[in-house]
């Protein structure tokens, strides 16, 4: 069989149904990309080429970024860092009508930039503040949707996972994907907070006001997430000012997270444990996956399909705005029924080169990406976090819950769309810091 | 869960940890170091032989303990009897991509040997990396194959 793009068609299809098939994501990946290799250059090449790619993944440096920030995450999980980011952001604003939804997103966001992970935020994040918002009378769709939006800020929040993966399937430098990430993931939570803001301002009745808390009080909250916040600071604008790169940021993390979790009484054998089996096997999951994708991008750009998608689009003769516009699309169709990662590692290897063609960089398409990842999230058939937020409220029927979320939806889509026209959003904070 | 799988369980978890904790410790030294003048010269050589050894470990106790991710959209709403089929189907899949890596694995180790390989400044030999990984890969191939068999079995 030659190397013909009509070959990576048959292998994208193949992909596409081995992962609605249940296939885990990794070996999908990795079983379409090597036998695809196998029918184009043959047994022995194929099998040398999955060996180099196993050993060369496993000894890259800057792999070791992704478990060390999980590990940094899961300590401070282990110190009841989530219900201290919801208590203070509730404290300040939590008497406002709409006030403990709005903390919602602040607690999402703070926790978001420890964790990395959208599901974990959601559903950590949504333990704590679900059962608050409900015993205030909040209307549950405001609830759950406030909280199902605001845990995608964990995948966009350095030290999103999600982009560590971007950078090392893409060999982009993981720090300037944080630095880039920074001004996204504030106007997403800021644009969470105008929802918010515009929902209580129409319908008063779903977000009833609450107790303003004393001074005292909020500052009490607020010492007790210093540490945490001085945490976070110190890892991400480490990475953005260069003090250290995104794998020692990870490292340093993590010795904070100890820190703290010592100085909190929160260490012990147990947690520790914990803490190491959670994050080995969910980066053993990660790793499989990435080796997987690695080889799949070897068999897409052996058979030449991504020249062949670009040369169709240069054919249409479109702008670079409507061919990303396009993309969008296509990503949030396709990331309706795939759920991250499987859209990331589908899609990147052809939609990569691409979008270098309209002269946009792989930083901003690794931010777009996960853009448009985070909205698969929260819109079905697949929308994880609505499947989570519903795990913590199992009274609230998905359709309310669904209703709730839809209109973030509609501030996500409007974001997505200012990414696209203003790369900038992105670009500015990486090219203004970088050392 | 029987006392092997959690014996097997607590000694992956140990080395893969150990491999972890290694990796935050040198990194974290070699940050402090840079900053007051006295760099870890070879910190990254240690850096990578430990997250080579997380990795590898961390690939095998996900697949000990078949926590790896799918799209479930299709698979949850197939009746049972279809939907174990599908499952065995994606763990025997597995277990052929890890067989192949294996073999290409095993390939590239044998290829290399005589070549005496290690890192630039510290001297880290790689062969203990190159067997460390055919015996991941050798370990997660099983372990595709004991689930597709068992879960056959039930």
């Amino acid at each position: 069989m030659t190397a013909d793009p009509a070959v990576g068609f048959i292998g994208v299809g193949l992909l596409l149904a081995f992962l609605v098939l249940g296939v885990p994501i990794g070996v999908a990946l990795g079983c379409v990309g090597l036998g695809g290799l196998v029918a184009v250059l043959g047994l022995e090449p194929a099998l040398i080429k999955s060996g180099v790619v196993m050993f060369e993944t496993l000894s890259r440096y800057e792999l070791g970024t992704l478990p060390l920030f999980m590990l940094m995450a899961q300590l401070c999980f282990a110190a009841e860092a989530s219900r201290d980011f919801f208590d203070a952001a509730a404290r300040f604003v939590g008497h406002r009508r709409g006030g403990l939804a709005m903390a919602s997103i602040l607690g999402c966001a703070g926790f978001g930039a420890i964790t990395g992970s959208s599901l974990a935020t959601t559903a950590t994040v949504g333990m704590v503040a679900l059962p608050e918002m409900r015993r205030h009378g909040y209307a549950d769709s405001l609830a759950t949707g406030s909280l199902a939006a605001g845990g995608t800020l964990g995948q966009m929040v350095p030290p999103s996972g999600a982009l560590i993966v971007f950078g090392i399937i893409t060999e982009q430098s993981i720090g300037k994907l944080f630095t880039a990430a920074l001004l996204p993931g504030l106007t997403q939570m800021l644009s969470y907070l105008a929802v918010i803001a515009i929902i209580v301002t129409l319908r008063p009745s779903v977000a009833p006001p609450t107790a303003r808390a004393s001074w005292s009080e909020r500052f009490a909250a607020l010492r007790r997430v210093a540490d945490l916040l001085a945490l976070i600071v110190v890892v991400i604008g480490g990475i953005s000012v260069g003090w250290f790169t995104p794998s020692e940021a990870a490292a340093v993390g993590c010795i904070g997270a100890f820190l703290i979790c010592l100085a909190r009484r929160r260490l012990s054998w147990a947690t520790l444990r914990t803490a190491l089996h959670s994050t080995l096997r969910t980066s053993g999951m990660i790793y499989v996956i990435i080796v997987g994708a690695l080889i799949f991008s070897v068999f897409i750009s052996v058979t030449g399909v991504t020249e062949a998608v670009g040369a169709q689009i240069t054919s249409l003769g479109t702008s670079p705005l409507v061919t990303m516009i396009l993309i969008a699309v296509f990503l949030l169709i396709v990331g309706s029924v795939l759920d991250g990662l499987g859209l990331m590692l589908l899609t990147t290897p052809i939609l990569l080169p691409i979008v270098e063609q309209q002269g946009l960089s792989a930083i901003w398409f690794g931010i777009f990406l996960v853009r448009a990842m985070e909205i698969g999230f929260v819109h079905p058939p697949l929308g994880l976090n609505l499947y989570v937020i519903q795990g913590v409220a199992n009274d609230v029927p998905l359709g309310k819950i669904f209703r709730g979320v839809l209109p973030f939806i509609a501030a996500d889509l409007m974001h997505l769309m200012m990414l696209i026209l203003f790369p900038a959003l992105a670009l500015a904070l990486p090219h203004w810091l970088s050392p | 869960m029987s006392g092997f799988s959690r014996r097997l369980e607590n000694v992956l978890v140990a080395t893969g940890g150990a491999g972890l904790l290694t990796a935050m410790t040198v990194d974290g030294i070699a940050v402090f170091g840079r900053h007051v003048g006295w760099p870890l010269l070879g910190s990254i050589e240690i850096v990578q032989a430990a997250v080579f050894v997380s990795g590898s470990i961390a690939m095998l106790l996900t697949s000990a303990m078949v926590a790896h991710a799918r799209v479930h959209l299709l698979v949850d709403r197939l009746p049972a009897g279809a939907r174990t089929a599908m499952r065995r189907f994606g763990l025997l899949l597995g277990a052929l991509l890890f067989l192949a890596l294996l073999a290409g694995s095993i390939w590239i180790a044998m290829d290399m040997w005589p070549g005496h390989e290690e890192s630039e400044l510290l001297h880290v030999p790689y062969k203990p990396l190159r067997v460390l990984a055919v015996g991941a890969t050798a370990g997660i191939a099983v372990a595709f194959l004991f689930h597709a068999f068992r879960s056959e079995r039930r």
